[in-house]
């Protein structure tokens, strides 16, 4: 089972979100990274440590079936993701500005996991209020996820 | 002191359905309270209820999960329901997950990150859920009352309404000190019953105001808690004074049986055996109304309204049109596991929805099959409740009852539910020239004179017609095997009793 393309799409959104607000605060520091740990720090609060790490195993190991780069990546006790920097590709700038996704292939899908588990437990309503929260400057409409409820 | 010294204790609704009349009017703002109960008896529900209602951008909501359900899966069940509005997530309502703190520290640590994030946020409501799971490791009983009281009077401190979530059992009440800190307990529970389940809660404790003693059924629906108030909500109506007005049968003779009508208020049962006209006079009690301009209710449970209808226009009655036109409501009430004060309040809501003057309930047998059985042992006494605040309000109630047919004796009610009523119309077959007729006679009408003749009656196309005069050249009518005399009947008019009350 491959990841619906919409969601897909805002994983995407939020990875170029972080690529270009990362670029001017943490130059060089992993997109992915930052929208992970966004993710980690925002769910955390409410799902707690165990919630969010529960739910983290489970998309990396979602995500590896599609992706087996990340085979080496690691969600640790605490949440965090380690081993995601010995496949992840070089933050550049330049590519960004050039229209070029900054992210490998393996992180979009891992991150894009994480979302489908959050729409597929919380719903859309809920997932989209709690990226919003995370992100308020970004804009996220519909992602017409494959679990949206028919209101 | 005087009134206008006294504080003013705000009350904040609660947000489920029937419980703000339980409470008083609501809950004490800034009162500390429990809700417990067994697990899967609706706290989590009744409190999100509670922090739906109330919460708000400027004062929000501050929901601690501690052990138990994870948060993510309460939020995924809890917004099935109709009152979960997502968009109040999260700057009206904000849920904080203590579990790491509550693992791996002791509970002043806890009450360390509560009151920090409480002096972030400023919340009007916070809630911890549960709050059981929070303190199944005190060091010591001090501890444990240490931690509550300083927990009470930081939260009362910072202005808000706050709810500890707990499974408890009941023999725990006395010496938990969390129930003498909580300024307001409530306590959920269910039982089977046989093949039902039988949820009820009951406010054990509040402090400041009156609720509504007693257990109160409640159910959980997709709308979340919904509480079944003991008092059927009317607790704040005033009773009607008595009135001295009649209410007609549309049967002049019966009328005239019953002193002119029966009064208006009353509750009137029409007793008898199978087949002897119960629910004919009673369609014709409520057509009646309906043509003098009174609103009615027919509430039945042996047959479907259509079928009612149906067999009313049998009779040339038209209940059709005055059901299109919101003068007359027929309630088929048959749901399982059905309590008995959910179908009042079905029959409530619907009297007070077209300003009903009259209903009918048909038959008191089908009401109480028609509960689970669970409830049935309340059958009376919630009756006797719901009499009690209907006729109040001056709506005359009409109820059937089947009685077991014995040529021996000659009861009221099998169901022992005389007592509830002012008047009582008994009906019944007697042998007569080898026939099997009909026979009818008004045993009781409290305060009014009524006729003590028995009299004959027919079920035509027209629905029941009293024949002749009474029968007075009859014995041992009553018995259903009277005996004939030789008198001869000379009896122009009913003669009416004195309005003395026979013990029932």
């Amino acid at each position: 089972m491959t990841t619906p393309s919409k969601i897909r799409d805002l994983a995407q959104r939020l990875l170029d979100y972080e690529a270009f607000a990362g670029n001017a605060s943490e130059p060089g520091e992993s997109a992915t990274l930052r929208v992970y740990e966004k993710l980690r720090q925002g769910l955390g609060e409410f799902a707690g440590v165990a919630g969010f790490q529960s739910l983290a195993s489970r998309a990396l190991a979602m995500a590896r079936t599609e992706a087996p780069s990340l085979n080496a990546v690691r969600v640790s006790a605490d949440g965090s993701l380690r081993g995601l920097g010995e496949i992840e590709l070089q933050f550049d700038i330049d590519k960004v500005r050039a229209g070029e996704f900054p992210a490998g292939e393996g992180e979009i899908i891992l991150i894009a996991r994480l979302l489908g588990l959050l729409l597929m437990f919380l719903g859309e309503a809920l997932t989209l209020s709690l990226l919003h929260v995370t992100w308020p400057g970004a804009a996220f409409d519909d992602c017409n996820s494959e679990n949206r409820r028919n209101a | 002191m005087s009134t206008q010294d006294k504080v003013k204790i705000n009350k904040l609704p609660t947000g489920v359905p029937g419980l703000d009349e339980i409470v008083g009017g609501g809950l004490p703002e800034f009162s500390f309270n429990i809700i417990a109960g067994a697990p899967g008896s609706g706290k989590t529900t009744l409190a999100h209820q509670f922090v739906f209602a109330n919460a708000t951008p400027e004062r929000p909501a501050l929901y601690f999960t501690v052990l138990g359900e994870s948060a993510i899966k309460m939020l995924r069940y809890q917004q099935q329901y109709s009152f979960f509005d997502p968009a109040k997530l999260p700057d009206s309502i904000r849920f904080i997950n203590l579990s790491q703190v509550v693992l791996e520290k002791d509970l002043g640590a806890v009450l360390e990150e509560i009151t920090k994030e409480v002096e972030k946020a400023n919340p009007a409501v916070v809630v911890v859920d549960s709050f059981r799971t929070m303190v199944r490791k005190p060091e010591s009983d001090m501890d444990l009352q240490s931690f509550i009281q300083r927990l009470a009077l930081f939260l009362a401190s910072w202005q808000a309404t706050t709810f500890l979530i707990g499974e408890y059992a009941e023999d725990e009440l006395r010496d938990n000190p969390i129930f003498t800190v909580a300024d307001g307990l409530l306590w959920l529970r269910q039982t089977a019953e046989r093949n039902s389940i039988v949820r009820k809660l009951q406010v054990i404790k509040l402090r400041g105001q009156d609720s509504v003693p007693g257990l109160h059924t409640f159910r959980i629906t997709d709308a979340g808690v919904q509480a079944f108030s003991r008092t059927f909500g009317l607790t704040a109506r005033k009773r009607n004074p008595p009135s001295d007005r009649r209410l007609s049968f549309g049967i002049a003779e019966l009328d005239k049986m019953l002193g002119g009508g029966v009064r208006e208020g009353d509750s009137v049962l029409v007793a008898g055996s199978s087949g002897t006209g119960k629910s004919v006079l009673a369609t014709q009690f409520i057509a009646e109304g309906i043509r003098q301009g009174e609103p009615g209710i027919v509430a039945v449970f042996e047959e479907r309204p259509q079928a009612y209808a149906e067999r009313a226009a049998s009779l040339g009655l038209d209940l059709e049109t005055p059901q299109k036109d919101g003068k007359l409501t027929i309630l088929y009430l048959r749901p399982l596991d059905l309590s008995v004060d959910e179908t009042m309040h079905s029959i409530l809501d619907a009297v007070q929805k077209i300003g009903a003057k009259r209903l009918v309930i048909d038959s008191l047998a089908g009401f109480e099959m028609a509960l689970s059985p669970g409830f049935r042992a309340d059958f009376r006494e919630s009756l006797y409740r719901m009499i009690f605040a209907l006729t109040g309000i001056g709506v005359t109630i009409l109820s059937t009852v089947e009685v077991d047919e014995s040529f021996t004796e000659f009861t009221f009610s099998t169901y022992s539910v005389s007592f509830l009523t002012d008047d009582i119309i008994r009906l019944r077959y007697v042998s007569i020239d080898g026939q099997l007729r009909k026979i009818m006679v008004v045993i009781k009408m409290r305060g009014g004179n009524h006729a003590k003749d028995i009299r004959e009656y027919e079920i035509t196309s027209k629905g029941v017609v009293i024949l002749g005069k009474r029968l007075a050249n009859y014995q041992g009518l009553i018995s259903g095997i009277p005996v004939h005399s030789d008198r001869p009947d000379t009896t122009e008019e009913p003669s009416l009793d004195t309005g003395i009350e026979h013990k029932t």
